[in-house]
């Protein structure tokens, strides 16, 4: 079990995230939401061990990730915001090197490569540089990498962003599959529709502090709307959409 | 016996190859050879082959020469016989070890922003089961590894001709060896204290300023740096000779400083022990590898601490704010005298990008260190007799200085303008520019003037009047600028594309003659041009001609684009890659 107690992180004076509480089962996805500037990622990075909370502290199994961090990186798969691969290295080489840094056996390696690969109909681009290949690619690469030495926890960022509709629709499929394994999906991102689909929990972000935390379907009878776009509305944006779409459209049509 | 040797060296290899830390040393390697290359924005990527051969090259051609200058025949018919290996080749030997300096610092300046780590191997790497003693040892030896690669390659070729040249129709063997083994020293300890010099500024500049601050000063110190690694080489002919010539307590205060200290090495184990001198010119270049390997260290591991450990926190504070636009001192010209848009729009994107991209900046700056390097000398050459200048013209060596800076600069944008900056990025002027309507040309030729005239003009105004008066001043000034115009069009005769959105232009059959063509160009504008713009001072009827010469020039480049057909004309976008997905 992953669980964050009281974590809060500052740069200098200015507050990041403050108090930031949460607890992740196995078998539960876990949806993060809130807007740019939010806390988002630096609560994903003290997640996964990249920073270290200014007060607080990050648990696995009970004990603080930073006592033993090479540890809890070998259950830990991460997608993170930003496909930011070398360029140099072919899809395949990048894995084999992910998968030999994460010390995987060569068979086991090699074959989980090459099926991941399929799956996600990469096979015919496998030798071809990560520079080439398009964001989609690159974030299927991000995927099959936390994929491939089947993690307890999965700490997704992001994790749709420029995939295909069949792709988006199959990782959906993943993420409730992985859940019915067992595995704890920490689940980050501004897809709304996506987010209420497949999360069975949810914390709502606002300037670094939590403003709702739950079940999915308790969050939203709490707040009384019936989508997960109402409630984000309500809790997070105090702004008139209408009107600021109705603003641009003005400004657009001006001399 | 050497195949079972063999076949377990390969496992060996084998085996490091599949351990993490290997693996990571491999990557590090790759990295720092490949660089961020990234195909579909259009990146260089030269391969390690032909990265290693641009090393060797210049070693191998010097050492070349070398085989003709010492060859048996050669000094026979000049009239020379036997000689003193140990004295007879200082000069050459110093001009190796500056060679070894320069190549391998220019190695490590070009790979400045790979030997540490950065953003991307954090991304990839720290969210990995690694220690990050790990990661920085395997980058660390990467580093070692690539000091000796570079070492190896930037001297092989000498390495082997050098000695044979000197001393191979000599019946002693242990003559062959001690003066192989004394360039060798002296040679390869000059390589590594080269790169880790270069290692330890990088580190240091690390260590001590903030990341922002870190990024926006380092290219001024490359730029410095290779300014000063130019000035080394053109110290090649002149170094050894001042050494004969300056008294034991001067030459002695020279000789211990680098690279000149190398020598030293060289000449201890050519003469032995007895040389006190040679011996003192040894422990100062050994003392300062050790310097230089020890600061390199150091500045490595507080830069590991202090810039790569923190990159999570530096990635969410907010970055240095950009100086206003209308604070910039290029400012006042970028806002004279242009259409109005989409012209304007091009000229802006073409002069910010090039102020801007480290890649065009760096080529640019590497020419104007060129230009430099050769103004100083041929400054430094120039008989000078200012008080009784006022009645007479400049020297030409004065005249040439602008020349040659002017021909630095606009070569060296116009080689920027084939440097592609990001190609996915360039889909704005494919969808918003008419092929046929628009004058890429026009743009290229406003920036090549504004960053050449806008403020070389004033300068050589100020300094010629300072010594020389108005009218010469003025009709210098005069002469430099219409030579700088007619240059423009020559480097734009054939121009159609807008700068910076094509990818590199392929090797075609004529390219080496372009090359000669800029050589020439160079040769043409260094001395012709300022001996005739001296001519033109003596009287300003001499001027009037030159003035018509140049109007000549002009006008048979207009007639040529005239006859060019419209499709010759029309604006390309060259950046057709089989290896990109959509």
């Amino acid at each position: 079990m992953l669980e964050a107690k009281h974590l809060s992180k500052f740069y200098g004076s200015v507050p990041a995230v403050q108090n930031v509480a949460l607890t992740l089962e196995p078998g539960q996805v876990l949806g993060y939401l809130g807007p740019n500037g939010s806390g988002k990622s630096t609560t994903v990075k003290m997640l996964t061990g990249l920073l270290e909370p200014t007060y607080g502290e990050v648990t696995y199994h009970g004990q603080n990730i930073h006592k033993d961090l090479i540890a809890y990186r070998k259950v830990l798969g991460y997608v993170p915001e930003e496909p930011n691969l070398y360029p140099h290295l072919t899809g395949e080489e990048y894995l084999d090197m992910v998968g030999t840094l994460r010390a995987m056996s060569s068979p086991r390696k090699s074959t989980r490569i090459g099926s991941l690969v399929e799956l996600f109909s990469l096979w015919p681009h496998r030798h071809v540089t990560l520079g080439s290949y398009s964001k989609g690619m690159r974030q299927k690469i991000l995927l099959i990498a936390a994929l491939m030495d089947n993690p307890d926890v999965l700490i997704l960022d992001e994790p749709l962003s420029g995939l295909d509709v069949t792709t988006v629709l199959v990782v959906k499929s993943l993420i409730q599959a992985l859940s019915a394994q067992g595995k704890s999906v920490f689940y980050c991102s501004h897809i709304l529709e996506v987010v209420e689909k497949v999360c069975s929990h949810l914390i709502v972000l606002r300037k670094g502090h939590v403003l709702a935390h739950g079940p999915t379907s308790a969050v939203r009878e709490k707040i009384g709307k019936s989508s997960l776009e109402d409630v984000f509305l309500e809790l997070v944006e105090d702004v008139d959409v209408t009107q600021i779409a109705n603003e641009i459209v003005e400004v657009m049509v001006s001399s | 016996m050497i195949a079972r040797t063999r076949q377990w060296l390969d496992e060996r290899r084998s085996a490091f190859c599949r351990s993490p830390f290997g693996c990571l040393v491999g990557l590090f390697l790759n990295r720092t050879f490949r660089g961020a290359a990234d195909a579909d924005a259009g990146e260089l990527d030269l391969g390690v082959a032909v990265i290693l051969v641009l090393l060797a090259m210049p070693g191998l051609l010097v050492s070349l020469l070398m085989l003709e200058k010492y060859g048996s025949l050669i000094r026979f018919l000049a009239g020379q016989g036997a000689f003193d290996p140990s004295k007879a080749t200082i000069p050459d030997e110093y001009l190796f070890i500056v060679l070894s300096v320069s190549v391998t610092g220019a190695a490590a300046l070009w790979r400045w922003d790979s030997i540490f780590l950065d953003r991307r191997d954090y991304s990839n790497l720290v969210p990995l089961p690694l220690s990050l003693g790990t990661i920085f040892f395997a980058n660390f030896c990467a580093i070692l590894l690539l000091a000796g690669a570079f070492s190896i390659v930037a001297n092989g070729a000498s390495l082997v001709l050098f000695p044979i040249a000197v001393v191979g129709s000599r019946p002693s063997l242990s003559l062959f060896l001690r003066f192989a083994a004394g360039h060798a020293a002296a040679v390869l300890a000059a390589s590594v204290f080269s790169f880790f010099a270069i290692f330890a500024l990088a580190g240091l500049l690390a260590a001590l300023l903030p990341p922002s601050a870190f990024r926006r000063v380092s290219l001024s110190i490359r730029f410095a740096s290779v300014v000063i690694l130019l000035v080394l080489l053109a110290t090649s002919l002149s170094v050894p000779d001042l050494l004969k010539r300056l008294s034991v307590v001067n030459a002695q205060r020279i000789a211990v400083l680098p690279p000149v200290s190398f020598l030293g090495i060289a000449r201890s184990i050519w003469v032995g022990a007895s040389d006190s001198f040679s011996a003192g010119m040894a422990r100062a270049a050994m003392m300062g590898v050790a310097l230089a390997v020890l600061i390199a260290v150091a500045t490595y591991a507080v830069s590991f601490r202090r810039s790569f450990l923190r990159l999570p926190e530096l990635a969410d504070a907010r970055p240095m704010t950009r100086i206003s636009s209308w604070v910039s001192p290029l400012a006042f010209f970028r806002n004279l005298g242009f259409r109005p848009s989409p012209h304007r729009a091009c000229r802006q994107f073409v002069s910010r990008s090039l102020l801007r991209s480290t890649a065009h900046l760096e080529t640019l700056l590497c020419f104007l260190a060129a230009g430099l390097v050769i103004s100083a000398e041929t400054f430094a050459a120039g008989p000078y007799h200012v008080s009784a200048g006022r009645s007479t013209a400049p020297p030409v060596q004065f005249l040439t200085i602008p020349f040659i800076l002017g021909y630095a600069i606009l070569v060296g944008i116009r080689f920027a303008f084939e440097i592609p900056l990001d190609l996915r990025a360039n889909w704005i002027f494919r969808l918003w520019l008419d092929a046929d309507r628009h004058d890429a040309r026009s743009v290229a030729r406003r920036v090549l003037l504004l960053f050449s005239l806008s403020w070389m003009a004033p300068l050589i105004l100020v300094s010629t009047l300072a010594f020389w008066g108005w009218m010469t001043a003025l009709l210098h000034t005069a002469i430099w600028c219409a030579s700088t115009v007619v240059l423009v069009e020559i480097l734009l005769v054939r121009f159609r594309k807008m700068p910076f959105t094509c990818a590199y232009p392929s090797f075609q059959s004529h390219s080496p003659l372009i090359v000669v063509g800029y050589l020439f160009g160079f040769y043409v504008f260094k001395s012709w041009v300022p001996q005739f713009d001296q001519w033109s001072l003596l009287s300003p009827i001499n001027a009037v001609w030159f003035i018509l010469l140049l109007g000549g020039v002009f006008a048979s480049l207009y007639w040529y684009r005239n006859q060019m057909l419209d499709m010759d004309k029309r604006l390309t976008f060259e950046d057709l890659s089989a290896r990109t997905f959509s």
